[in-house]
């Protein structure tokens, strides 16, 4: 139990350092936004004839939920570098706080961030017409979605920053996110790719995290979709959490 | 009974870098002790290795009775520690850091406010707590850094070199800080540092780190009766040949061990100089030597260093000998 003390203490250092710097935050938010309002209004009227998708605000609104959620989810491994050069990060390990506790609460703190930018992506998503068939709850599935993303996703970052020290490194582990979302189908149907990129897509975690929220979204609730989601976040996060506690070991070794 | 021990304990970064080379150390409870050394002497690394932020290469080193390596764990819930570089996280504020700390040594919520709001009045932080940390001077920072290391009562604290770069009235203020929680708390404190002063005055026993290695061991006085000599400095009248002449003269006092001349100025190493430096004066008169000042001073754990390693600790102390050459000593031979 100590370790989940200790990292929900951390989580709200974490949480009320992004309070004392909205202008990050607003940048997380701001680019997906900009992204989603842009790509609406350049393929929305064509989407339907082209790729048969009728509700394209709806469609693209978790792409812009995983942008928000990547562009935060880096603030683990960047605050992480900030501690290292500072010499914070020794005070930490100086305290009996397990090992374990000072990386989960880092990456609770990405997971909560991560959740209340998809809130506002949802917002704003629900004032432009995306609509949730899958009702209320649908909301709430989307940001425990969001949510475990956030947190298995900052792992990579936190491996990042916990192995090189460097902020630059850490700061480029957001890039990463970049193949991840164009190998899937953030645009369009996964269908409508050639073989190759339809393949990329098929083994793409993050295809299955964008379909399970789209479900929600565009069709209603359907569990092998939540499950898949599920399961891809689950299966990228065994990877990702394990650089993260290799890379803990590495540095405190 | 023994708070840290250490036997044969090295630290070795490569094959030829030796930052530890076998050191013993034995500190009692309640005491305040001094590890004095230039830069680059293996301090700072003894004190990671005794905090566990550090494997040693060898030997072996117990805090408050626990095994740094095999106990890591159960060490760091007895002691605290101030490192070098005061590393806080400046988007806290002052309270905040402390109570984060109180939280992570599992302290109960009733117990953390109070011990916060004390500490932060002992360190001259009350005013200051509510605001941010990156605000703060440095000194106010090293205040802060020395709260959070004494949040959860700790047994045996660690503070490596905890007034460098600070002004003297902020190293005044964590003397007496340390003096007062020393005193009231009962803590042991290990103290790095690198200025002669600081261990002078606050230091019960001290050890002297050079090359990774112990040179010297025992209480401020101690190493400094070692020395043997107190230190009689006249300056003369005249010229070189009269200044030359006083030292001649003073070399035939009894119980002079060394006399040295510094530019125009006669350095008398003698036992007893209290006694003796109204003999150098008379004698000086009696040659007819005009006798411009006359000081007498007790020898400094700089002395003990430079007897111990042939250089100064301070390194902007470092003298040059009369014909240019570095002399290995404060003064040049007469």
């Amino acid at each position: 139990m100590q370790v989940l003390r200790s990292a929900y203490f951390l989580m709200l250092r974490g949480l009320r350092e992004s309070a004392r710097q909205p202008a990050v935050e607003l940048t997380n938010i701001f680019i997906p936004m900009f992204f989603f309002a842009v790509t609406v209004g350049a393929i929305g009227n064509i989407a339907a004839g082209a790729f048969g998708v009728d509700n394209f605000v709806g469609f693209q609104m978790p792409v812009a939920i995983l942008q928000a959620v990547a562009g935060t989810a880096g603030m683990a491994g960047i605050a992480t570098t900030v501690d290292i050069e500072r010499g914070y990060f020794d005070k930490l390990l100086l305290t009996p706080a397990p090992r374990l506790s000072l990386v989960l609460g880092r990456l609770a703190a990405d997971s909560v961030r991560a959740m209340l930018l998809t809130g506002l992506v949802l917002i704003a998503g629900s004032f432009a017409g995306a609509g949730m068939e899958a009702g209320p709850f649908g909301f709430v599935a989307i940001l425990v979605l969001a949510g475990l993303f956030g947190l298995v996703y900052s792992a990579i970052g936190m491996a990042i920053a916990l192995r090189t020290g460097s902020p630059q490194a850490a700061q480029a582990g957001f890039l990463i996110f970049f193949p991840l979302l164009f190998l899937s189908p953030a645009f369009a149907p996964k269908e409508v790719f050639a073989g190759w990129l339809e393949f990329l897509a098929t083994i793409n975690p993050v295809t299955y995290v964008l379909q399970g929220m789209r479900h929600l979204i565009l069709e209603g609730w359907s569990w092998r979709a939540l499950a898949e989601a599920t399961g891809s976040i689950l299966g990228l996060g065994v990877l990702t959490l394990s650089l993260a506690l290799a890379a803990l070991r590495y540095r405190t070794s | 009974m023994t708070a840290i021990s250490a036997e044969s304990l090295v630290k070795h970064f490569a094959a030829d870098i030796k930052a530890v080379d076998g050191i013993d150390l034995a500190i009692p409870e309640g005491q305040i002790f001094g590890f004095l050394g230039p830069n680059g002497s293996g301090k700072t690394t003894t004190v990671r290795m005794l905090t566990t932020l550090l494997r040693p290469t060898g030997g072996r080193a117990e805090v408050a009775g626990l095994d740094v390596e095999r106990q890591a764990h159960e060490v760091r819930r007895q002691i605290g520690v101030a490192l070098q570089d005061a590393g806080l996280d400046e988007l806290q504020t002052g309270r905040e850091l402390l109570h984060l700390q109180g939280h992570l040594y599992a302290l109960s919520a009733g117990d953390i406010k109070p011990r916060a709001r004390h500490l932060l009045g002992i360190v001259d932080l009350e005013e200051s707590a509510d605001r941010k940390i990156k605000t703060y001077s440095g000194g106010m920072r090293r205040r802060l850094d020395l709260a959070a290391a004494l949040m959860h009562r700790p047994k045996i604290v660690f503070l490596d070199e905890p007034t460098t770069g600070l002004d003297p009235i902020s190293r005044e203020a964590i003397w007496r800080y340390v003096r007062e929680l020393n005193r009231d708390e009962g803590a042991t404190f290990f103290l790095t540092t690198q200025y002669l002063e600081e261990a002078d005055r606050l230091a019960d026993d001290l050890a002297i780190m050079n090359f990774g290695k112990i040179v010297a061991q025992g209480t401020p006085k101690q190493l400094k009766d070692s020395i043997g000599a107190d230190v009689i400095t006249v300056h003369i009248e005249g010229d070189a040949a009269e200044t030359a002449r006083a030292a001649a003269v003073a070399r035939e006092l009894d119980g002079v061990e060394d006399v040295r001349i510094v530019d125009d100025t006669v350095t008398v190493y003698v036992r007893d100089g209290r006694r003796a430096i109204a003999r150098v004066v008379l004698l000086l008169d009696q040659a007819n030597l005009g006798v411009a000042e006359v000081s007498l001073a007790h020898p400094t754990l700089d002395d003990v260093f430079l007897r111990k390693t042939g250089n100064h600790l301070e390194p902007d102390a470092a003298v040059t000998g009369t014909d240019g050459s570095e002399a290995g000593g404060r003064e040049a031979s007469a």
